[in-house]
């Protein structure tokens, strides 16, 4: 732990800004410099995903992944996302932007209130130990092989547990290594510190324009206080990155459902991307969000479906060559030993599958009510006039909790009821996706309910 | 709704203030922490002697192999040993030996032992 390891960090993570920014003005454009500041988190989130997707891509190929092809990686992207925005006919940035409004009182206390919240977040990642089971199990040390041996090294990736798992997130920590100038596993935990900041202010920076204050950032708040997140969100793993990946590709796919603009559609199949090459429940949560958008989207599906579809076929065929590259190592562990249909041999597990992820999902020592919270702001939507909103976030919440049930259904290992402890709970790590997709549904559902109907005025 | 934002209002209000105070505990007790306990935080849970590890990070060569020998009633620290060593490579006919609580006669009488502790842990290494 040292200046120059904190110093080299936060650069790259200025590179990854950089990237994004330039990715964001290509997909989507930016007006002035107000708007660049109101979108950086957005930003800083498509660089992440850009960059771990494209490093994912170049460990499959066997391209040496060190410092220089990190570096020439992130300039291609940059320089992608430029050409893009000429292409497009991007406007140059006009000044400071004609908004000048700036923030009201309360979004400057609740600023204060996050500030002070990220501070005391980052004084204590910034020195702690990495004594998570499954981070120095396999996670970091997946890392550490990419920055050693600047690939899929054939004996850890063979030999380490859960050998499938995507190596989004070992790449991008091997990247923090080579930034900070050595694996420095305990300085990694503030590259996950940027990850939170990068992902609070990427909700805030697309709901603030739609969203009254008083109801984004009280909800904000509440979940970014939840002592699940308070507990674990800086632990170099990938649960929370998952997390992010999927509430942002989640919130953007319900900003399209009623604002149809194509960035977001784009943007939103990068995240799910992301997510899949994540973790494996990436897959799963990628495919509900997908079927949610399709079926709150069935009275426009002429024009809707193709574009949805599209989406996902592009994220999956990003996340395609991973699945080729494990298959073709004879690794296995991605499925269920029984298989698909094996589920009917175990009639006796749904239900207490289903109670087990009810009480996860519920338990108030872990997420606070942001359950309740969330499907509270459904039915509020539904009653003040909204439809497509209350239907899309109805369907992602229910659809999850599904797949959540089939995963202990079908995982039979898996002792029914599900009772672990929380810091190796496979359980509560799937509920966590659907607590951090409430910062940005909830405020969504709740102003939806407040205008009584989905779109803006 | 005005009820749902109250009590986010409230509820989030209180556990903002009980976050950052453990928090602040929390940087307390890491700042407190030496070098030596952050980087075997995890072995220290499964009760790893710490020193036989830092040894052996010190005398295997980074890019060479080592082998892991575990005695009878040795915890299993395999996977924490790997975490901690690497880019050191486990391999099982490597020629420096990390003997964890094992019986060293085991690898015959050719292991020049380099460090050992009264605890049976031994840095060892065989001939080529």
């Amino acid at each position: 732990m040292t200046a120059r390891a904190l110093l080299g960090l936060a650069a790259a993570n200025v590179a990854v800004l950089v990237v994004g920014s330039c990715l964001l003005w290509g997909a989507r454009g930016l007006r002035s410099w107000a708007e660049v500041a109101r979108l950086s988190g957005l930003a800083y989130m498509v660089g992440v995903a850009a960059l771990g997707v494209a490093f994912t891509l170049e460990l499959v190929l066997g391209v040496q992944l060190g410092l220089a092809t990190m570096a020439i990686t992130s300039l291609v992207l940059a320089a992608a996302g430029l050409a893009l925005a000429r292409a497009l006919g991007r406007p140059r940035l006009l000044g400071l932007g004609e908004d000048r409004r700036g923030l009201g009182l309360l979004a400057v206390s609740y600023v204060a209130l996050v500030g002070v919240y990220l501070e005391a977040l980052f004084r204590a990642g910034r020195l702690a130990p990495l004594s998570n089971f499954d981070g120095w199990a396999f996670w970091v040390p997946k890392a550490k092989a990419i920055y050693f041996f600047g690939g899929l090294d054939e004996q850890f990736f063979r030999e380490l547990a859960n050998p499938t798992y995507p190596p989004l997130v070992p790449a991008l920590e091997a990247a923090a290594f080579h930034a900070m100038g050595s694996a420095d596993a305990v300085t990694l935990h503030v590259q996950f510190w940027f990850l939170l900041t990068g992902f609070v202010a990427a909700i805030v920076g697309l709901l603030a324009p739609r969203v009254r204050a008083p109801v984004l950032w009280p909800v904000l708040l509440l979940v970014l206080v939840a002592p699940r997140v308070v507990n674990r969100a800086l632990e170099p793993q990938a649960d929370f990155l998952l997390d992010y990946f999927f509430a942002l590709a989640a919130v953007l796919v319900a900003l399209w459902l009623v604002e149809r603009q194509p960035w977001q559609l784009a943007l939103a199949s990068l995240f799910l991307a992301g997510a899949m090459l994540t973790k494996r429940e990436g897959q799963l949560l990628a495919a509900c969000i997908v079927v949610a958008a399709l079926a709150a989207s069935w009275s426009t599906r002429r024009t809707a479906w193709p574009r949805l579809v599209l989406a996902g076929a592009s994220a999956l065929a990003l996340a395609l060559p991973w699945r080729i590259w494990f298959e073709s190592r004879g690794l296995t562990g991605e499925l269920p030993a029984s298989g698909f249909l094996g589920l009917v041999d175990h009639l006796d597990r749904p239900w207490p599958a289903l109670q087990s992820v009810v009480d996860a999902l519920l338990d108030t020592g872990l997420w606070l009510f942001a359950i309740p919270l969330a499907l509270a702001s459904v039915v509020l939507a539904l009653a003040g006039g909204a439809r497509i909103l209350p239907a899309y976030a109805a369907l992602v919440y229910c659809l999850s909790a599904a797949g959540f049930v089939w995963v202990l259904w079908s995982f039979t290992e898996l002792e029914l009821p599900y009772e672990q402890d929380e810091g190796v709970n496979l359980l509560v790590r799937l509920c966590g996706s659907l607590v951090v997709v409430s910062a940005g549904l909830v405020p969504l559902l709740l102003d939806a309910a407040w205008r009584g109907s989905d779109a803006v005025e | 709704m005005a009820f749902c934002v109250a009590m986010s209002l409230v509820v989030g209000l209180v556990y903002f203030a009980k976050a950052v105070d453990k928090l602040g505990t929390d940087a307390s007790a890491n700042a407190d922490a030496n070098d030596d306990d952050r980087a075997l935080a995890g072995g220290n849970s499964l009760g790893v002697a710490q020193e036989a590890l830092i040894q052996a990070r010190g005398l295997v060569p980074e890019r060479g192999a080592y082998r892991l020998v575990l005695g009878p009633d040795a915890t299993n620290i395999g996977q924490f040993a790997r975490y901690f060593l690497m880019p050191r490579r486990p391999k099982a006919d490597a020629r420096w030996v990390l003997c964890y609580a094992c019986d060293l006669s085991s690898l015959g009488n050719d292991v020049v032992v380099v460090w050992r502790d009264d605890a049976g842990n031994a840095v060892g290494r065989l001939p080529a």
